[in-house]
């Protein structure tokens, strides 16, 4: 077997894989295309799930006749002149790579005029081989069209998924680029039925209707903050809307969709302590920062990105979206819309919460616009979205203040506030109350109080090195341990919050939290441990509390910052409205 | 059953007996009480299966015989009949039903049949220790505050009773804390005992014992883990709590390098001025203990604080023997045992800020000091 230069097609075809890989990329890449065109119409159809026809019609500034054979050349790019670019690129595209990888697996067709040309041109492309370029009249912008992909390369064809999903694939994408760019009016034709459709007037909840489904949409909360040159804005679901994947969580870096693990790690720790394990929440961040400030050009596809300072961007992000959850994080309403579906409250709310860009929603077909409703069963708000328009840097989820009826099932406090019945379950209240008082003793230095007799703790070998590891954390955290002979430590004093409860279980239940959850971060360790151990040392369900003691439970709460969720995320309340009770009660509205 | 009994007696029986019934148990007999006829008396009894009371009050008895009656129904009832006059009631047996005159009332109380309720221990009270009620009652309060209410540690919710030679002590603790309070016997006992008693069988019987009593009878039947206690017409069994108790001795600090004596109400008071600002927080008080020079006097300053509410701070005077110390404790822990000294001094013993701190009555020359309280310090964290 003899080595020899590759031909050109073969090259060339090869390089496609890259960034051509299925449907979805072609229309990734010529949408990027058109959005550095400047359009601010694109038009998208696609057939046969994109195997048989994708075609993108902008009204962009179109490409010079002359130019036209020039732009399917490899390496060929209007947006890209000296290397130096590299580190300062404002388009989204700008290798030169995607018009030739597309051509050379396709048929292509390219029909172009510009602004101020008095006619366009057209330019026809087969498997890599351009066949003839002549003049044709046509609208300004550029039309392309991408018929019989990867003909040529039955190998890709064989690895393309189902139809639906190379569908979904594309419909999910468009959605992404159409939330990046609300002032562009987007529409996506799939086997000429409408499958999205946005109005251009720059609302991005509206689109985010078409990505999450109306009900999530609704309640998701905007985030904004600009931190020196960096700006995050963008929506993330309260606490009470979560998923069991990350796959609902978008990051946008200067407006171009990426896939970020550390920006979805740091976006989760913003909801530190409000979700439960294994929920994710949903989310759609737009990161904006001088393009010199972040490298684009890591992976042909560009889906990754890398930050100059990362930390500085996690950092940021962690504390926009903590902001924009303190500042609202409403107790979950109860889940009992269902029972009056079909009464006036919800479409009510719908138009009244976004006046402005709600007509547009009749556009989308039903099942678009429920993309993952059944996936999740999001709860429910049965109270009206009272604040769903954050206020970012008020932080104002306090609870009002509560008047105590009665303990139920030794598990849940009844208590009533100015706007209704409140549920509150006891335990995660307490567990609250603890860990808060924790962290503002932190600061000035926790109480210890010393036992009259040390604990002896006897531990396995494996634990005893876990803690052995971990006594200079415990100490700031106020326990005082100290080693005694292999496997056996001394408590000598425990944190005073903590005084009513076993020293040597409150020990051990660290020991098991260490193995069980083995973070490098240190301050994340710290809070874990504080977590940890506020549930093993707060009142539990079964408990019977007196009134003084319910209402010294609830005037503790009142008090809390986040008095809404427990440490680990589960809620400690759930909002009955007075307007809820009312029409439950056939008092009110539609029965 | 057919008896008539003199409506105040009644009423005192059944509010001594009524503290053990258990109104939620999942036993119905259980939050009644057993009336009987007992040798010529009326016996009241109710018990929570771990503490138990009876009465015996006088009653004209004309037919024997014992039913249970609703213990709050009954209570309720009979605080609301006239005054000195007699309560006849007699008891329909086939359907369970007491018919209870007083004066114009006329009432039919819904019985449970008295073979359900638990039978009660019968004492020997020729074989119990005597003790003087008023002496036994303060025993009891300077040490049950300090026995755990956490059910997690059931052996620090107990009192430890021992009774060796003419000695008999009482210690409680709870994991921060200890109580010891010891008392001379008039006669040294035989038998040496030691037993763990439920905090708050003592706490009970402490309210029961009433000042008209001279001697109370501490019995033990052997075999049993439980323990009765008979005062005049009064009987409280209790179940012994199992288990070892901690070896409190080694815990009581053997020196001490400050000793400084307060006026108690004065120390007291601090500490309650203290407590309402430490409250907010962990109950921490600063005690700043310094000693006087030739001309002015040693002074404790008592400071409690708290984010919220802000500080307060109190100057005691005190005579202070030893080096100066800055020690922490739990301000509440330090208010309940002040409470229960009698003495108008106290003495702290302290020696450094992790280690423990005494409190003991100074009490008049001649009488030795009987009563101490063993307090763990608490740390600010760095």
């Amino acid at each position: 077997m003899s080595i020899h230069i590759l031909p050109a097609e073969v090259a060339s075809q090869i390089a496609a894989g890259e960034v051509v890989e299925r449907p979805a990329s072609v229309v990734k890449e010529l949408v990027e295309n058109s959005l550095d065109a400047g359009a601010s119409s694109i038009t998208i159809s696609i057939e046969g799930a994109g195997q048989r026809l994708v075609e993108v019609i902008d009204d962009g500034c179109g490409i010079p006749a002359e130019e036209l054979a020039l732009a399917v050349e490899r390496h060929a790019t209007s947006k890209l002149s000296q290397a130096a670019d590299l580190f300062n690129i404002q388009t989204l595209g700008f290798r030169g790579e995607a018009l030739a990888s597309i051509g050379s697996v396709s048929n292509l067709t390219l029909v172009s005029r510009t602004a101020h040309s008095q006619v366009g041109a057209k330019l026809r492309m087969e498997g890599g081989q351009l066949l003839n370029l002549q003049p044709a009249g046509a609208p300004p912008g550029t039309t392309v069209r991408v018929e019989a992909l990867f003909y040529n390369v039955p190998a890709r064809l064989k690895f393309l998924k189902s139809e639906a999903t190379e569908r979904r694939l594309i419909d999910n994408l468009v959605v992404r680029y159409a939330l990046a760019y609300p002032n562009v009016r987007f529409q996506l034709m799939q086997d000429k039925r409408p499958a999205l459709q946005t109005s251009g007037r720059g609302e991005r909840r509206e689109i985010l209707v078409a990505l999450y489904g109306a009900e999530a949409a609704r309640q998701m909360l905007e985030v904004n903050s600009i931190d020196g040159e960096m700006r995050i804005s963008g929506f993330i679901s309260p606490p009470s809307l979560t998923r069991s994947h990350r796959r609902d969580i978008f990051f946008y870096v200067n407006r171009r969709p990426v896939q970020d693990g550390a920006l979805s790690a740091a976006l989760l720790k913003g909801y530190h302590t409000l979700l439960m394990v294994g929920r994710y929440p949903l989310g759609a961040i737009f990161i904006e920062m001088p393009p010199d400030a972040v490298d684009v050009n890591v992976h042909p596809t560009k889906a990754e990105v890398r930050f100059r300072q990362p930390e500085q961007v996690f950092a940021a992000l962690q504390s926009a979206v903590r902001r924009a959850l303190l500042a609202h994080s409403p107790a979950p309403g109860l889940n009992i819309s269902l029972h009056w579906g079909s009464g006036e409250q919800r479409p009510s709310s719908f138009t009244g919460h976004f006046d402005p860009s709600w007509p547009s929603m009749e556009k989308f077909p039903p099942q678009e616009a429920s993309v993952e409703a059944q996936d999740a069963n999001p709860p429910i708000s049965a109270s009206p979205p009272a604040r769903a328009s954050s206020q970012p840097g008020l932080p104002d989820q306090r609870v009002p203040l509560l008047r105590p009826v009665g303990q139920i099932a030794a598990a849940y406090l009844a208590a009533e506030g100015p706007d209704g019945l409140y549920l509150i379950d006891q335990h995660a209240a307490h567990e609250r109350v603890l860990f808060e008082r924790f962290l503002a003793q932190r600061s000035s230095g926790i109480p210890s109080q010393a036992l009259l007799q040390p604990a002896a703790v006897h531990l396995s070998a494996a634990e005893a090195r876990l803690l052995a590891d971990q006594l200079p954390t415990l100490a700031s955290l106020g326990f005082q341990v100290e080693p005694f002979g292999p496997g056996v430590f001394l408590v000598r004093a425990i944190p005073a919050l903590l005084a009513n409860s076993n020293p040597e279980d409150a020990l051990r239940v660290l020991v098991e939290n260490f193995e069980e959850d083995e973070t490098p971060l240190q301050a994340l360790q710290e809070e874990r441990i504080i977590a940890r151990v506020c549930k093993r040392a707060a009142v539990k369900a079964g408990a019977i509390l007196s009134m003084e003691e319910q209402r010294a439970l609830l005037f503790d709460l009142e008090a809390c910052q986040s008095p809404r969720t427990c440490p680990h995320g589960r809620p400690t309340m759930i909002h009955l409205s007075v307007d809820l009770l009312e029409r439950q009660f056939g008092r009110k509205g539609a029965r | 059953m057919r008896v008539s009994v003199l409506q105040e007696n009644l009423a005192r029986g059944l509010s001594i007996v009524s503290r053990a019934v258990s109104p939620r148990s999942t036993l119905p007999v259980l939050a009644n009480v057993l009336v009987a006829t007992d040798e010529g008396r009326l016996r009241l009894s109710a018990t929570n299966l771990e503490l138990g009371i009876t009465c015996w009050i006088g009653a004209k008895i004309q037919d024997e015989g014992s039913t249970t009656v609703p213990a709050r129904t009954f209570s309720d009832l009979v605080a609301t009949l006239p005054g000195g006059n007699q309560v006849e009631m007699s008891l329909t047996v086939r359907t369970q039903t007491l018919n209870v005159r007083c004066g114009a009332s006329n009432t039919d109380l819904k019985c449970i049949d008295a073979q359900e309720f638990p039978p009660m221990p019968v004492s020997d009270v020729s074989q119990g220790l005597e003790l003087n009620v008023m002496d036994f009652k303060e025993m009891i309060q300077q040490v049950v505050f300090a026995a755990s209410t956490d059910d997690a540690r059931p052996i620090l919710t107990g009192v430890l009773v021992t009774v060796k030679g003419d000695t008999i002590t009482l210690a409680a603790a709870d994991g921060f804390r200890l109580s010891v309070r010891k008392a001379r016997l008039s006669s040294p006992v035989a038998r040496p005992l030691s037993a763990v008693i439920p905090a708050r069988a003592l706490s009970e019987l402490a309210r029961i014992a009433s000042d008209g009593d001279k001697t109370l009878t501490m019995i033990t039947p052997p075999g049993r883990a439980q323990v009765i206690f008979r005062v005049g017409d009064v009987e409280l069994v209790s179940q012994l709590i199992d288990g070892m108790f901690p070896d409190y001795e080694q815990i009581i600090p053997r020196r001490c390098d400050t000793r400084a004596v307060l006026s108690t109400s004065a120390f007291l008071k601090a500490c309650k001025q203290a407590e309402i600002f430490a409250r907010e927080g962990s109950h921490i008080a600063k005690l700043n203990i310094q000693p006087g020079g030739e001309l002015k006097p040693g002074v404790v300053e008592i400071t409690g604080q708290s984010e919220e509410t802000g500080s307060n701070q109190n100057i005691v005077d005190a005579n202070i023997e030893g080096p100066g110390l800055l020690i922490a404790f739990n301000v509440r822990f330090l208010r309940e045992v002040l409470d229960v000294i009698r003495t108008p001094n106290v003495a702290l013993e302290t020696t450094a800020n992790n280690l423990p701190g005494v409190i003991r009555p100074v009490e008049s020359q001649d009488d030795q000091s009987e009563f101490l309280h063993v307090i763990m310090p608490m740390h600010l964290g760095s």
